[in-house]
Formats: C-alpha cells, sequence, structure tokens
C-alpha cells in the first residue's frame, strides 16, 4: 500500500486551480472554495460566502494583475508585465499567505493594514491602487474592510523630538477626540506657541519617497505626496506609557505610530558612522530601508529576509543612516561577535565607538555616542551581576538610545521582549528575522511590541536575482524494514519510536548514499542534521564522520569546523541541533536531513539557511554576479511513520515561501547492494538490538536553552544536558536557570522539563508556558 | 484430505502487512482473523475483517498524514 499521493500539500493544487482557469474566472473561484473549505472570518454560512461568480470583470482585465476577492483574499499573477509594481504594493498592505511559482496569495488582514498605514500609505490610496490592478471591480466587502479597518490607524502619531513626546494628527478634531480622554488630557502639556485650537501647526514633507513613487506614479495617483498641516501637542514623558495604551484598539481605538524624527535631534550626540563605499545594498535591502525612512523620519517596525540574504547589511545601514546611539541584540555571544564584525566590516566606525557585552568580554563604551552589540539575556537578566557589568546596563539604562536593533526576533519570547524595551529607551526599533513563524503563535505579540512588519522579500525572486542559493529540496521516501517497522508497531515501544523511525536501516543506507554520492561525485561539502542525539552518535560512529553536539567542547568544535572548511578530506560533519541557528558554516552546499525536532517549521527554514547563502567570494556575491546556485537539502523520512506528518508538517512554511519538495523514493539504488552498511539482515537484526536496549533516556531528543518556544516540547521530555551550556560556555550564565543547574547534572537529568509540572512560583520566574 | 476454507488473501507492502499482523495480536484469541501469513507481502484472513482492516488502515495513514489547517 503505502502512499499513493502526497496529501498534505494543497497549495499547489490549490495554485493550479486558480491559474489553469484564469481566463475564466467564475469557474477559478468557485473551485477555490472547494479547496478552502471553512477556515478564515468570512464564510459563516459554508463557502456560499466564497462564491465570487458575481464579480464584474473590466474591459482590459488581461493587462491587470490581480484578483480581490471579497474576503479579503488577493491572487497576484506573477507572469503579468507589472508583477514587479503590484507585488511591492501588495506587500506593504495584505499578508502572503503562499507564494509559488506563478500564483501568489495575499490576506488583507487589520494588522497588514495597519502596516501599510504606518508606511505612509492613506486609505484611498490603498483603495485607489488596487482598484486600478483589480481584474474584477473591488468588492463592496473588501472597500467596506479597507475603510473599517484603517479609519482610525495612522491618524495619530507620536513622535520623540529633542526628547519632547508630541502626538501629531494631520486632524485636528481627532486630536480633539483624544483630548477629551482623562489619561490623554491630564499628560498633556501646554506651550506657548499655539493658535486658536490649542495645537502646534507645521508642515510635514512629501510622505512617501522613492520606489513607492514609481508604484505611485504608475497608478497615477499622486495623493499621499501632497504637502500637509500637522497638528501636535506634547505630553509628558513620563505617561508616554498610559497614552499609548489608551490609544490600543481595545480602548480608544487610534493606534499610534510611532517615528523618529533623527534629523532634527539636537540632543542626542551624532555618531561618525557612514557605509563604505563597497557596502552596495542589494535592491530588495534598499526597498526594505525605504520602507524604513519613508519619509525622512525613522519608523519601528520588522523587516523580513530570508537567512544569507544579508540581514545584518540592512541593520548597519539603518543604523548608520540614523547615526546615533545604537543597541544591537543577538541571540547569543557567537553572533553578537559576528554582528560586531558586521558593523566593522560595512561602516566606517571607529574600533573604538563599538563594544560587545557578553559573559565573557565587557568592553565599556567610551565617548557619548556609540554601538553597543549584546544578548538579550544579559539585558533581560533579572538576578545579581557583577558590579562590572551592573555599571554598563546601568549605562544602557540611562542613555536614550536612537536604534534598538533586534536580531532574530522570532526566537525571543515575548515576555522577554517587554522587559528589554521596558529596560531600554530607544527612539526607534529595528526587529529582523527570517521566519515569521512560531510554533506557538506568539508572533503576533510582536507587531505591538516592535512595530509592524515593514518589508518581507519574497525568496523565489531573491533566488532568481541570485542572491540566495537555488535550492533543490527533496523528501526521500525510506520504507521502514519488516523487522523495524513491527517494532514501532508495539506498544511498549512508544517511547522509542523516534529512535526506531530514525534508525531505519533503509534510511541509513539512503544517507550514507547520498554522502558517497555528493562526495565523490560532486566534490559538496555536507551537513547531516539529527537531532536525537543516539541516531547522531550511531550514524557518525559507523560512517567515521566528525560530530558536534551540545556537550562538545568549543576548542573541539571549532577544530572541526575548521577541519570541514579547509581540509579536503573532511566534507561532511554531523551536526546536532547546536547548528539550527549559531554555527556559521558558509561552505556547506548540501543538507541531509535524519531526525528533526517534531514539526517544527522554523527549524525546517533555519536549517535550509545554513545552505542558503550564496556561494562564491563577497565581491562576487555583493555585485550579484559570478553566483553558483546549487545547493540541495534532502529530508529523510521513513514512510508509514509518524515522520510523515511531522515532515509535511515542517515543510509548510518553506511551501509558503515558494519552494516545492521533490519526492524521492527509491533511494538507495537497488544496484547498490553490499556496498553500503545494514545491507545484510543480521547486521539489521544487532542495529535493531542496539535501538531497543538503550535506555528511554539515551534515545530522546537533545534539549538546549534555546528551545523555550516550541509547543510541540512541552510533553513531558527526558532532557540530555548540554555540558557547554552548564558551564556558560555559550553565553548564558546570567540565565538564572543555567546557574541554578551546575550543581548537580545527574540530578537533573532524571528530572522531566515539562513547565506545566513546575511549581507555581518557578512558573511565574520563567514565564507560563 | 483436502480442507477448504473461505477467506480473503490480502497483498501490500512489507510495513502494512506488519501493521495487520499486529492488528491481529492485539485481539484476543478468539477474534483473531488471520489464517495463514503466506509471506511478507501477503496473507490469508477471515472473510469478514476485510472492512475492518481497511478502516483500520485508513485511519492509520490519516495520523501520518499532515493536513494544512488554512
Amino acid at each position: 500500500m503505502g502512499y499513493g499521493e502526497k496529501g498534505g500539500k494543497p497549495p499547489f493544487k490549490k495554485f493550479k486551480g486558480s491559474s489553469k482557469s484564469q481566463d475564466d474566472p467564475r469557474k477559478g473561484f468557485v473551485e477555490d472554495d472547494d479547496v478552502y473549505g471553512g477556515d478564515d472570518a468570512y464564510d459563516d454560512d459554508e463557502g456560499k460566502t466564497k462564491d465570487f461568480s458575481k464579480l464584474e470583470l473590466k474591459q482590459d482585465h488581461t493587462n491587470r494583475p490581480l484578483w480581490a476577492c471579497g474576503n479579503g483574499r488577493i491572487f497576484l499573477e506573477t507572469f503579468s508585465p507589472l508583477y514587479k509594481q503590484a507585488y511591492d504594493f501588495l506587500i506593504a498592505i495584505a499578508e502572503p499567505v503562499c507564494r509559488p511559482e506563478s500564483m501568489h496569495e495575499y490576506n488583507l488582514t487589520p494588522h497588514s493594514l495597519y502596516a501599510a498605514v504606518s508606511v505612509g500609505l492613506e486609505t484611498e490610496t490603498v483603495i485607489s491602487v488596487l482598484n486600478k490592478l483589480s481584474k474584477t471591480k473591488l468588492p463592496k466587502e473588501m472597500i467596506k474592510f479597507i475603510h473599517d479597518s484603517t479609519a482610525n490607524y495612522g491618524k495619530v502619531k507620536l513622535v520623540l523630538k529633542k526628547n519632547r513626546y508630541f502626538i501629531e494628527s494631520p486632524f485636528p478634531e481627532v486630536l480633539k477626540t483624544l483630548l477629551k480622554d482623562d489619561t490623554i488630557s491630564r499628560a498633556r502639556i501646554i506651550s506657548e506657541n499655539v493658535n486658536g485650537d490649542g495645537f502646534t501647526i507645521s508642515k510635514a514633507a512629501g510622505e512617501i519617497e522613492g520606489t513607492h513613487d514609481e508604484l505611485l506614479n504608475e497608478a497615477e495617483v499622486a495623493a499621499a505626496a501632497e504637502e500637509k498641516e500637522t497638528h501636535s501637542f506634547e505630553i509628558d514623558p513620563s505617561q508616554v506609557e498610559n497614552v499609548k495604551q489608551r490609544c490600543l484598539p481595545n480602548a480608544l481605538n487610534y493606534p499610534m505610530l510611532e517615528e523618529y524624527d533623527f534629523r532634527n535631534d539636537t540632543v542626542n550626540p551624532d555618531l561618525d558612522m557612514e557605509l563604505k563605499p563597497q557596502a552596495q545594498p542589494r535592491p530588495y535591502q534598499e526597498k526594505s530601508l525605504s520602507k524604513m525612512f519613508g519619509n525622512g523620519r525613522a519608523r519601528s517596525g520588522i523587516i523580513v529576509l530570508p537567512c544569507g540574504a544579508g540581514k545584518s547589511l540592512v541593520g548597519v545601514s539603518a543604523a548608520c543612516r540614523i547615526k546615533k546611539s545604537c543597541l544591537c541584540l543577538a541571540t547569543n555571544a557567537v553572533s553578537v561577535d559576528q554582528w560586531a564584525f558586521q558593523f566593522k566590516l560595512w561602516s566606517t566606525i571607529r574600533e573604538e565607538n563599538i563594544c560587545r557585552f557578553t559573559s565573557d568580554s565587557k568592553e565599556r563604551f567610551r565617548g557619548n555616542a556609540g554601538v553597543v552589540v549584546t544578548t538579550y539575556n544579559m539585558v533581560a537578566f533579572g538576578g545579581k551581576r557583577s558590579e562590572e557589568s551592573e555599571k554598563i546596563i546601568e549605562e544602557i539604562r540611562n542613555r536614550e538610545w536612537g536604534l534598538l536593533l533586534m536580531d532574530e526576533v522570532h526566537v525571543v519570547p515575548a515576555h522577554m521582549f517587554r522587559k528589554v524595551i521596558s529596560i531600554t529607551k530607544s527612539h526607534c526599533k529595528l526587529g529582523l528575522t527570517a521566519t515569521l513563524v512560531r510554533e506557538d503563535e506568539r508572533i503576533t505579540d510582536l507587531n505591538f511590541l516592535i512595530g509592524p512588519k515593514l518589508y518581507e522579500a519574497n525568496w523565489l525572486d531573491l533566488v532568481k536575482g541570485g542572491f540566495i542559493a537555488n535550492v533543490q529540496c527533496a523528501e526521500v521516501w525510506c520504507p521502514m524494514t519488516k523487522e523495524f517497522f513491527a517494532e514501532y508497531l508495539k506498544k511498549e515501544n512508544s517511547k522509542k519510536r523516534q529512535a526506531l523511525y530514525v534508525m531505519n536501516p533503509n534510511k541509513f543506507r539512503a544517507c550514507e548514499f547520498l554522502i558517497n554520492y555528493h562526495e565523490r561525485a560532486r566534490g559538496d561539502k555536507i551537513i547531516v542534521f539529527a537531532d536525537n542525539l543516539f541516531a547522531l552518535t550511531e550514524y557518525a560512529m559507523k560512517l567515521r564522520k566528525p560530530m558536534i553536539y551540545g556537550a562538545t567542547s568549543h576548542v573541539e568544535r571549532t577544530k572541526i569546523l575548521q577541519a570541514f572548511k579547509t581540509s579536503k578530506d573532511v566534507n561532511t560533519i554531523f551536526l546536532s541541533k547546536v547548528g539550527d541557528n549559531s554555527i556559521d558554516i558558509p561552505e556547506a552546499n548540501v543538507i541531509i536531513q535524519i531526525s528533526s525536532h517534531a514539526g517544527s517549521r522554523r527549524q525546517e527554514a533555519q536549517r535550509l539557511g545554513r545552505i542558503l547563502r550564496a556561494k562564491g567570494k563577497l565581491q562576487d556575491r555583493m555585485a550579484g554576479g559570478k553566483e553558483e546556485y546549487n545547493a540541495f537539502f534532502y529530508s529523510l523520512v521513513s514512510t508509514d511513520t509518524q515522520e510523515m506528518y511531522y515532515s509535511t508538517k515542517r515543510q509548510q512554511f518553506l511551501i509558503d515561501q515558494g519552494y516545492s519538495f521533490k519526492v524521492i523514493t527509491s533511494l538507495p539504488p537497488a544496484d547498490e547492494g553490499p556496498s553500503l552498511s545494514y545491507y545484510h539482515i543480521e547486521d539489521q537484526l544487532a542495529l535493531l538490538g542496539k535501538v531497543l536496549s538503550a535506555g528511554d533516556d539515551a534515545v530522546g531528543l537533545e534539549q538546549l536553552e534555546e528551545d523555550s518556544d516550541e509547543i510541540a516540547l512541552h510533553n513531558a521530555r527526558r532532557s540530555h544536558g548540554s555540558m557547554s551550556a552548564m558551564s556558560g560556555a555559550k553565553g548564558m550564565v546570567y540565565m538564572e536557570y543555567s546557574t541554578g543547574r551546575n550543581k548537580g547534572q545527574g540530578q537533573m537529568k532524571s528530572k522531566p522539563k515539562d513547565p506545566a509540572k513546575r511549581h507555581f512560583l518557578f512558573k511565574r520566574r520563567y514565564g507560563a508556558p | 484430505m483436502v480442507n477448504a476454507t473461505k477467506g480473503v488473501f490480502i497483498s501490500c507492502d512489507i510495513p502494512m502487512a506488519q501493521y495487520i499482523i499486529n492488528m491481529n495480536a492485539s485481539f484476543p484469541a478468539s477474534d483473531k482473523f488471520i489464517i495463514h501469513v503466506l509471506d511478507s507481502t501477503h496473507m490469508f484472513v477471515q472473510p469478514h475483517v476485510e472492512g475492518m482492516i481497511r478502516s483500520q488502515i485508513a485511519k492509520f495513514r490519516e495520523d501520518n498524514t499532515y493536513v494544512k489547517p488554512n
């Protein structure tokens, strides 16, 4: 039996449905209905609301690139000549749902419209441009939805000018409404230079610059670029937090945009730094920056770029434009070093103006402006610190930061953000990430903690542009052997299931075959990922390859990585999930994944990110010239097991980015025979015996401290401690729970880490799960 | 002497054969349905269990298949 056809990949079917029938829109949308069956907020009465056959086609619909449906979904034809302009516009106003090659799907949400307003688009602009681009007349529901969602967004701005907080709005009547509120009127500071209404009036220059203008001109909309009057009043800095709260949608519903007028900021000292001339931001990097600095001021928000697409250059460029003190937060000590290096590489910042603050290197900064690179943990740590770091933290607290640069915002738990943001006073916050997904759906918190998503790159466009590697993704189906599957099905082995499907001899053979093929036939550099430590060790020992996992010492890691980078004899390394984020291995171009962390979409994307960095010399990459786009991502899956479920789930994020996974079923080829391991049944049985006799502890997942967000992990799992974390080698000594653990590692191993079982006092301390 | 038994002949892949054998083993002795396991991909079972086996396997496969919620 087995799997005749893969069930879990609807996006492709869906899009075939709508792209095939582009000539007959009526049919196209009806087909979509079937696929969507009952999933979004609009369809109360079963799919009937999704019949858009009555939408009126415009005469010249073939020239227009998109379909707009009454339920907020928008479909974009990527083969349209207007694709680029339409994409820029859509990404600003809507959330991408799925972006395969020839048809993109977007969804209008209140959040996405909030983001649109905050980058300077107005309600009427959004509607008229949408109408221009749409093949059909805009459905009334959509127009109403846009009006409703944006009615109050962006009408009020919170501006920090010369250290005074102003509430600004082009509409005096809105300000009056706000002032009727007690909290806000109490917070107001009456100044002298006022007109009749009591508001200060000033002229604001054109709202939108650069790339936006092009689009808007094309769409013949100029309204947004007009000069406008702004009215403002000042509020008490100590009341800012309360005022902001009153303006949120659940209260007055005038969410405030935060902008930083850094050019007119004469209070905070300037930092002398420029981008070096050889740092040429790529078009998409420029675009993301133009969204952030749209009207000459800096907006807070999140920029989403794939791994290896040059997020750090965006961060450094932003810091160079603002030219004020910058606090850069990274997830661990290794990336702190990398960020410091990137700042020196791309900008003309002087050595003494940049300092790192980690548990190992506490550099004090001199001068009145500078860049400080540190980790989230260092700032958010609530316990006792050493005298030295207490001083530095005090300085961080007291300083007014021009830019708060936050790397990998998707990994940091929301409560940690709140803490960091409350400790540091910053004019502008920029979050960077590759994968704006979390299994616990806390991602929406970021909207309010940092700001709206300013820009999200389309992966496939970057691949086409040669900015990231062109990856062939494949899922290799390995049938379970008879003996392994029999054991897998037994109830008493339920805890060993994972070990059984990972150690499946057919999988091992497929892995060995792929390694041989890529090493010998293509001379590639291969990373093999295994979350399961038992499997990692077994595979690595059997194949005689070096491996790195949590407990590998820093010295050994460096040695192995160095050998991998330089030696011709070391072409394959085995990594546990320590390699997901922190280890930078630009040389690798093949990934083989033999076991993974349940259904984590983020892990899949992060792992793919390890090989996304376009290969070649730095100069080649910058010019976008000589690129080699050959990278391979294999995910080995044992069929008929839970792994199939997880595997499909994990792929969803990448599929939504337009990647397709090729299914390979006949690996290794039958003629390989005894040249690969575990050909003979005796060997297989010996392996099976080994798996079965290993303790439940040994066959579990490795657990690292970074896994704080994954819901999947919250089922009780045995943990395998990592020595380096315990000794503080990972820059984590300031996390309370890691210091507490130093005492008894033996004890810790036997303790389940299930947060639900924690004493309530500790629950509060760690944040509820 | 020739002994004739009516039954259903099942032909499937190796893992599914194991699945059916395991299912059979989980039943009490009176409900066991496998008459003969012929080889690793073929077996002969009681005629009345065909529907049950099909639905069990369908459910098993369902459990291992991820369907995107959205």
